[in-house]
Order: C-alpha cells, then structure tokens, then sequence
C-alpha cells in the first residue's frame, strides 16, 4: 500500500465528514474572532500601540485555536472506535497519522484564513505575504506536535486538560521562532530571515520525531 | 535501619557536610557578597535534574524497544526527584536574582528553557498519573520523556537568539577561585550521590506499587516452531 496514498485517502477522508457536518471551521472562525474582541478590550488597542500587541494576540488566537482544534482530532475515532479498524487494516500507522495531521492543519489554515484578515481588518496591521508565510511555516510543526499528543491523549481521562499541558511546551519554539517573524514582518526590529530559517528548521525537526514516533503512539 | 536506610542517612549526612563547606569554607564573593554561595547548590541541582531527565530519556527508549518494565520504572523515577531537583533550581535562582538582578524573573534563555523543562516533567508525571496504569501509561510515558528532553535544548537555543542575560558558564571556562571550585565539586557530588539515592528509593516504591497493581512483565509467547517437513 502506497503511504502517501494512504494519508490523502485518511485525509480526505476527515476533511470530508467536516465539509459534511460543518462544525469545526465555524466554530473556530468564531472562536478567533471572539479572542480578537477580548484582545481589543483586555489592551485598549489603539493605532498607535496596534504593531506591538497585535503579533501576541496573533499567536494567542492561533494557539489557543490549534489546541481546540487538534483536540478534536480524535474524537470522531473514539466516538465511533473507528481508529481500531483503521489500524488493523495493512496501512501503516505513520500515513494513518500524516493524514489526521494533513487534515487538522487544512482546519487549522482555514481559521487562520479567518484570523489574519481579521486583524488587518479590526488592528490595521499589514497583511503581508511574509506574515501569511510564518504563521503557514509554523502551522506544520505546530500539527505535527499537536495532532500526535491528540493521539496520545484521546485514550487517557482527563483528555482536554492534558493536551495543553503536553502540548504548549512543546510548542514554545514556534512561538518565538513565529513571534520574532510575524513582529519583523509587521515593522518591529528584529530579523525575518533568521525566524523563518529557524522555524524551518524546527518543522523539518519535530516532522521527523513525531513520524518516528508515530508508530508508538497510534500502534496499540 | 536497612540498607536504603543507611544509604538515605549516608547522602543527608554528605548533604549536610557539603553546606558546612558551603558556608565554612568557600570565601565570600567580593562583588556578590554572601549571596553567591546560592550558586553552588543551584548549580549542582541543575545539574542532577539534567541527569535524572536523562535517565527518563534512555527509561523511555529502552521501553520502546523491548517493553522492559525496568526501564520504565527508572524512568518515572527520574522524572519525580528531576522535577523536585529543578524546582531547587529554580527557586535558589530566583533567590539569587532578586538581590544581583533586582527581580526575581525574566525571560532569559536558561530562565526560559528551565521552566520549560519543569512544565514538561511536571506534565509527564499527570499524565502517568491519569493514563490507565500498565503498557498504555508506559508508552505515553516514553514518547512525552524522549520529546521532553529533545524540547529543552531547542527552546534553550531559539530564546539565546533572541536574547540572554544569564551568566554564562564560569566553571568550563576556569574563572572559579580554588577553594570556589573544590566547593563547588564537593556540593555537586553531594548532589548528585543524594540524587542517586533518591532514585534508587523511588525506583523501589515504583516497584512495589506495581506489585500492588498487579503489573508484571510481559510473558514472552514462546510459539512452537513449524515441524520440519520430511522430505
């Protein structure tokens, strides 16, 4: 069985029961939306101090986002214990895992379709081509992490309360790496060069860890 | 008074000789002032967490590979004396920091990648907490400490890009007085021997409540080899 084939097939599959239902992206265009307002009202943005808040908000969004998102990962799997016939067919649990993690990044693109216009719209930030480039370097990494805690997690009690805990730590290099991006993009000092080699550098990195590791985690 | 009895007693006891050193011994720092003796417990602590991490490390990979429950129970005792240990760390440095820095926190690289390491470890223990107790908890186990320890040194190195204040190594680079080193090596050898032990001791209570669960060792299926045909 071809791998690759294997991951767009699980992938197309999930993307489909969620073009189906149409719960996850709504929720999570309000979701960002709704932590733009907070935003808004917890710092008193104004034009002037826009650039240096909004890359943090940026981020909050997207983070806490992600997590709801990758928490959902799952859940269709252990709702309906799908995920045990998935894995007793001859696929290999690594494609399985790179088509769950294809599909909650496209998810996780999708609200960040949402958040970036957004802030331009509400904080007047620039949207640049550079901003959408860090924060797409730092969605895969972020997916390869979020989505193999998911599978962690989706066996344990307790679920929605570790999932962060694993994975945040995990993420902090995105978020600096990301950070530093997104505030030299937006005008801040600071170099965009270096932020984006960086991030590329942990992508490639936790890429390859959580498919090694992948095996681990969906094989039981 | 059993054996881990008089080993427990024979680390305390070295711990209490290496404080005596500490504030006996070493001269005052000229700058500092006594405040500095803070560094060499800090620094031993840091230290010894690192070492225990590194055996949840190799507990996890061994795990992974042949499901030895020796491995994991190392591991997991690793993890509780490396989380205690890094708590001392950070405490002691924020202690320090208060007086020489003027705050008790910012957000430096090994600031940084210490609470990290503490977040991670502290996170590893929930889950093995809350995962259901046997194979399901030791693999999670595994795979949280492996990218734990793989996390550290990459948040360690993408905040030093960003930015740093912490002072740099002084031991590695031979700017330590005489009587500073040796107590220095005395504390961290203290350190690690009472580090040691307190695994040793974990590893033991880990054991005996895995008796109490009833979790042993995966039997090994010995599977009747096919009959050779008969030409």
């Amino acid at each position: 069985m071809n791998p690759f084939r294997v991951a767009l097939a699980v992938a197309r599959k999930d993307l489909r029961s969620e073009w189906r239902t149409r719960e996850m992206v709504p929720a999570l265009a309000q979701f960002v939306v709704l932590a733009l307002l907070i935003g808004n009202f917890g710092f008193q943005i104004d034009s002037r101090n826009a650039l240096t808040i909004a890359p943090g908000i940026l981020w909050m969004a997207l983070v806490f986002a992600g997590l709801v998102a990758f928490g959902r990962t799952f859940a269709a799997e252990r709702e309906q214990a799908s995920l045990d016939a998935m894995l007793m067919t001859p696929a290999s649990p690594v494609a399985i895992f790179a088509g769950k993690a294809l599909a909650a990044s496209v998810l996780l693109v999708a609200c960040e379709a949402v958040l970036l216009p957004a802030l331009t719209l509400f904080f007047g930030t620039p949207l640049s081509g550079e901003v959408v480039a860090a924060v797409l370097l730092a969605t895969v990494g972020m997916a390869a992490l979020g989505v193999m805690f998911a599978a962690i997690v989706a066996r344990v009690r307790a679920r929605e309360l570790l999932l962060p805990l694993l994975t945040l730590p995990l993420w902090i290099p995105f978020i600096v790496a990301g950070g530093q991006a997104v505030q030299s993009a937006m005008g801040l000092p600071g170099s965009y060069q270096e932020a984006i080699g960086l991030l590329i550098d942990f992508d490639i990195l936790f890429v390859v860890l959580t498919s090694l590791a992948a095996r681990f985690v969906l094989d039981e | 008074m059993n054996r881990a009895e008089r080993w427990a007693a024979a680390a305390v006891a070295l711990m209490l000789v290496a404080g005596a050193v500490i504030f006996l011994y070493a001269p005052t720092d000229a700058l500092q002032g006594p405040v500095q003796r803070i560094f060499y417990l800090h620094v031993s602590a840091a230290i010894a967490a690192y070492g225990c991490f590194a055996v949840v490390l190799l507990g996890g990979i061994v795990y992974l590979r042949n499901e030895s429950l020796v491995a994991d129970r190392c591991a997991r005792a690793g993890a509780l004396v490396g989380v205690v240990l890094t708590t001392v760390t950070l405490v002691m440095g924020m202690l320090w920091a208060k007086p020489i820095w003027g705050t008790f926190w910012t957000w430096d690289a090994r600031l940084t990648s210490t609470l990290v390491l503490w977040i991670i470890y502290a996170g590893y223990l929930l889950v093995r907490r809350l995962a259901e107790p046997g194979r399901q908890a030791a693999r999670i186990g595994a795979v949280v400490g492996i990218f734990g320890f793989v996390d550290v040194p990459v948040v360690h190195f993408s905040v030093t890009w960003w930015r740093t204040q912490h002072p740099g190594p002084i031991i590695v680079n031979d700017a330590l007085p005489a009587q500073m080193l040796a107590t220095f090596l005395l504390t961290m050898a203290c350190t690690l021997i009472l580090a040691a032990v307190m695994v040793w001791m974990r590893y033991r209570i880990e054991t005996l409540m895995d008796e109490k669960q009833h979790i042993a060792e995966p039997v090994k299926v010995v599977t009747a080899r096919e009959p050779e045909p008969v030409p």
